[in-house]
């Protein structure tokens, strides 16, 4: 009786376990299919059930109209045609006989055929001979020397003492029209001096090697590995966040604002400054001297002359220094009396620019 | 564990650290831009020249002829170009009054000069001043000269000179004198005396007649004097002639022998000169205080044309000793000589600079000849002139121009003086009333 009570319960507990928490062993998942959908909105979709929506009824055709007859029958005449005039052509007269009539030309006469082979004399040494040096010729001295050569202007242009750059009127422009005016032409430059000893050069007798690429900087030595500890990697994290703070403060008041100037915003103040920048007066010691200039900038891209100032100097005495000094200021407040050429979205980037004028490639040219 | 994680939250940390300090600096100041400038031009640098402003109808011709003077220095060099009067929008009529400086930049003037004259006891008083027109701005201080009426020129060359200085660095060449050898007359029978000239061919006057032929008069450090060669008595001889009194004398003469080609040392008191004796020419040294002589050379070539250095240490001289003629360098006071002439062709007439940075030289080469300067070591030769007869450089007192002279071919052809820069740009005639050879550039007059 008792076996069986505990038979009964402990089957009735199984059941019971069975039906809550499912403790018979896991079967197999049940296999299933994966597919991908894509979720679409629903103009997307309002527009694909009207592309598959079946075209709607087509309307009846129109009764075809027949052609209204016309109301009268001309009636046609059934006699042939006449027959069409024969023409008769006028007979031309006979032309006069020639007064003197063309003259049979006389045969030719009988060319002389040699059977010996002709002789070809045998150019002589300078077929290609050179010019005589009074007749070559002779370079055309430019007085402007300036790195890039400018063609002589065309012969109607007229020098002009002051520099104007041409008026084109813009469209839509609704400021009082302006009188369209022609840019001053630039003046003949040669790349560099051709005295009167140096021969005619029409074709370059040497190409320019270009420059090497700059050696990549020696990487430094990489330190052993050496184990590290927690205290040492504690103090190794501490230490660089102190300097990480450290030099964003130092360097902050030096950042400039706003975007960098991209390498042809920087290309074209350089070539700009150069332009002006005329070392032809300079006495040799100030060709050797190299100045740092300070210049302060205006919002417009004009340069505030008061300000330009040298920084420093290098390659040469305080006289020529100052010759050099003068040269460069020069050049910055001529070429920049129009405002360069920069982008006033980056101004933080130009307010204040130091320009270094090297004249080194400029000594003898 | 718990270090990774302290590293990873670090890594997280500092460059929210770095862009939050760096925007925070940067709304406080921006730094300068840096860009290099190594390409320029050259080209000659614009200026005016009003009309200096006079004080009275007498002296309206002298400031008028001033300006034009000063002027045509400067343009001459090549390293100015005048602006046309007729171009000026503004007129100078104060001397004392501020200068428009907008005026003058608008017509593109670079340095602006401006002067008065005035006549004040029969003295010429020429006052100028020199602006650099875009810096707003006065460049030195003003100066004034005062002289003889009859000395306008002078004083228009040393305001061109101050000019030139305070512009370029160096100092000028303007107010100097060249003599030269005026030659008239056809190649086979030509007429040649001494003259001596202001540098830009004004003012020419003649110190011996045509009697005798004349050769390469120099002049002395100071101005004052002038050696030459001259064949009066049939040989060649030295003569010095004092330019003041036209007074000469013979300055060297031995019995059977030739001496030419003289120049002074720097300081005055010596003169080198070649003498020929016995088929063998060499370099001698006078001291003009006792009259002694020193032989330099003794080889048994043809030495001559010497010429020292500014310091007066070395000499550089011509030679044929190698077997062609070719350049040479020696102690002033005679040594082994050092050949620097290494070229094609052949090199002669020497001449050290003021500056004492390079020589300048003839060289023939394939039927040309050729003025052009190399560095005293002989390195750097760069030939600044080509013709069918250059010769005879002579330097500017500054040291940036070299005036020789220029033959051209045939029984009829000429022979005139020229200049140019050592660049080799600004070649250009010097105006004489005749032809002309062997300049000779003096010192700037006191």
């Amino acid at each position: 009786m008792e076996t069986g009570t505990y038979i009964s319960g402990a089957a009735h507990l199984a059941l019971i376990g069975w039906a809550l928490f499912g403790i018979a062993p896991n079967p197999e998942p049940l296999p299933f299919e994966v597919q991908e959908v894509a979720v679409i909105s629903s103009a997307e979709f309002a527009a694909l059930q009207a592309a598959q929506r079946p075209p709607g009824p087509v309307a009846e055709p129109a009764a075809l109209i027949p052609p209204e007859a016309p109301a009268e029958v001309p009636e046609l005449p059934n006699a042939p045609d006449p027959e069409p005039a024969q023409i008769t052509p006028d007979v031309a007269e006979a032309p006069p006989p020639d007064e003197a009539p063309i003259r049979t030309p006389d045969p030719l006469p009988q060319a002389e055929v040699s059977e010996a082979p002709p002789e070809i004399t045998p150019p002589g040494e300078d077929v290609a001979a050179l010019l005589p040096l009074d007749q070559r010729p002779q370079p055309r001295p430019a007085e402007r020397i300036a790195p890039q050569a400018v063609a002589p202007p065309a012969p109607e242009a007229i020098p002009d003492e002051i520099e104007r750059e041409a008026v084109v009127p813009e469209e839509g422009e609704r400021a009082a029209p302006q009188e369209p005016q022609e840019a001053t032409a630039p003046e003949e430059a040669a790349p560099e001096i051709v005295t009167e000893a140096e021969e005619p050069a029409g074709a370059p007798t040497r190409s320019i090697r270009p420059s090497s690429r700059p050696a990549r900087p020696t990487p430094a030595a990489a330190p052993s590995p050496e184990p590290q500890t927690a205290d040492a990697v504690n103090e190794a994290v501490n230490d660089a966040v102190a300097e990480a703070l450290r030099e964003a403060q130092t360097a902050a008041p030096s950042a400039p604002s706003g975007p960098p100037l991209s390498a042809g915003e920087r290309d074209a103040l350089r070539v700009a400054v150069s332009s002006c920048w005329n070392v032809g007066s300079l006495s040799t010691e100030a060709l050797q001297t190299t100045v740092v200039v300070g210049v302060d900038m205006q919002e417009d891209a004009r340069p505030v002359a008061g300000s330009i100032r040298m920084l420093s100097f290098s390659g040469g005495s305080e006289a020529a220094a100052r010759q050099a000094f003068e040269a460069a200021r020069r050049a910055i407040i001529r070429c920049g009396s129009r405002g360069f050429q920069l982008p006033a979205e980056k101004y933080g980037q130009w307010r204040e620019i130091e320009m270094t004028f090297n004249p080194e490639n400029m000594r003898i040219r | 564990m718990t270090l990774f994680v302290r590293m990873f939250l670090v890594s997280l940390a500092v460059p929210l650290l770095l862009a939050a300090a760096t925007s925070s600096g940067a709304q406080a100041q921006s730094g300068p831009l840096r860009i290099e400038i190594t390409e320029g031009v050259i080209e000659p640098l614009p200026f005016a020249t009003p009309d200096f402003v006079a004080d009275s109808a007498q002296a309206a011709q002298f400031g008028r002829d001033i300006a034009r003077v000063i002027a045509a220095n400067l343009t001459g060099t090549g390293l100015f170009r005048e602006i046309a009067p007729s171009a000026f929008i503004s007129q100078i009529s104060d001397f004392s009054a501020p200068v428009q400086y907008a005026d003058w930049k608008a017509i593109n003037a670079q340095a602006l000069i401006t002067g008065g004259v005035s006549l004040q006891g029969g003295q010429l008083v020429v006052q100028f001043r020199l602006y650099d027109v875009f810096s707003n701005a006065e460049l030195g201080s003003g100066l004034q000269f005062a002289g003889p009426p009859e000395g306008w020129r002078r004083m228009a060359h040393k305001v061109a000179d101050a000019v030139y200085s305070r512009i370029t660095g160096e100092s000028g060449y303007f107010d100097s004198r060249v003599v030269f050898v005026s030659e008239s007359g056809p190649k086979n029978d030509r007429r040649k005396r001494l003259a001596i000239m202001d540098y830009d061919g004004a003012n020419v006057q003649y110190l011996t007649d045509a009697s005798s032929i004349v050769l390469a008069p120099r002049f002395s450090p100071t101005g004052d004097r002038v050696l030459y060669t001259s064949y009066e008595g049939g040989a060649p001889r030295i003569y010095v002639l004092d330019v003041g009194s036209v007074q000469r004398r013979v300055l060297e003469q031995q019995d059977g022998a030739m001496s030419f080609a003289p120049r002074f040392g720097p300081d005055g008191t010596t003169v080198v000169y070649s003498l020929t004796q016995g088929g063998n020419t060499d370099i001698f040294k006078l001291d003009l205080a006792n009259g002694q002589t020193q032989r330099l050379t003794s080889a048994p070539s043809i030495e001559t044309a010497p010429s020292f250095s500014p310091d007066g240490s070395r000499i550089v001289f011509e030679s044929d000793r190698s077997g062609t003629q070719q350049l040479y360098v020696m102690p002033a006071n005679g040594g082994e000589a050092q050949r620097i002439s290494f070229g094609q062709g052949r090199y002669g007439t020497p001449v050290w600079s003021p500056r004492g940075d390079l020589i300048a030289f003839t060289k023939q080469n394939r039927g040309r000849f050729h003025i052009g300067v190399m560095r005293t070591d002989g390195s750097e030769e760069r030939l600044l002139t080509a013709s069918f007869l250059d010769e005879g450089p002579t330097w500017a007192p500054n040291g940036r121009v070299i005036m020789f002279a220029r033959e051209t071919r045939g029984a009829q052809g000429s022979v005139s003086l020229y200049s140019v820069d050592i660049t080799g740009r600004n070649l250009r005639p010097v105006p004489t009333p005749e032809g002309a050879s062997d300049p000779a550039w003096s010192p700037l007059q006191n």
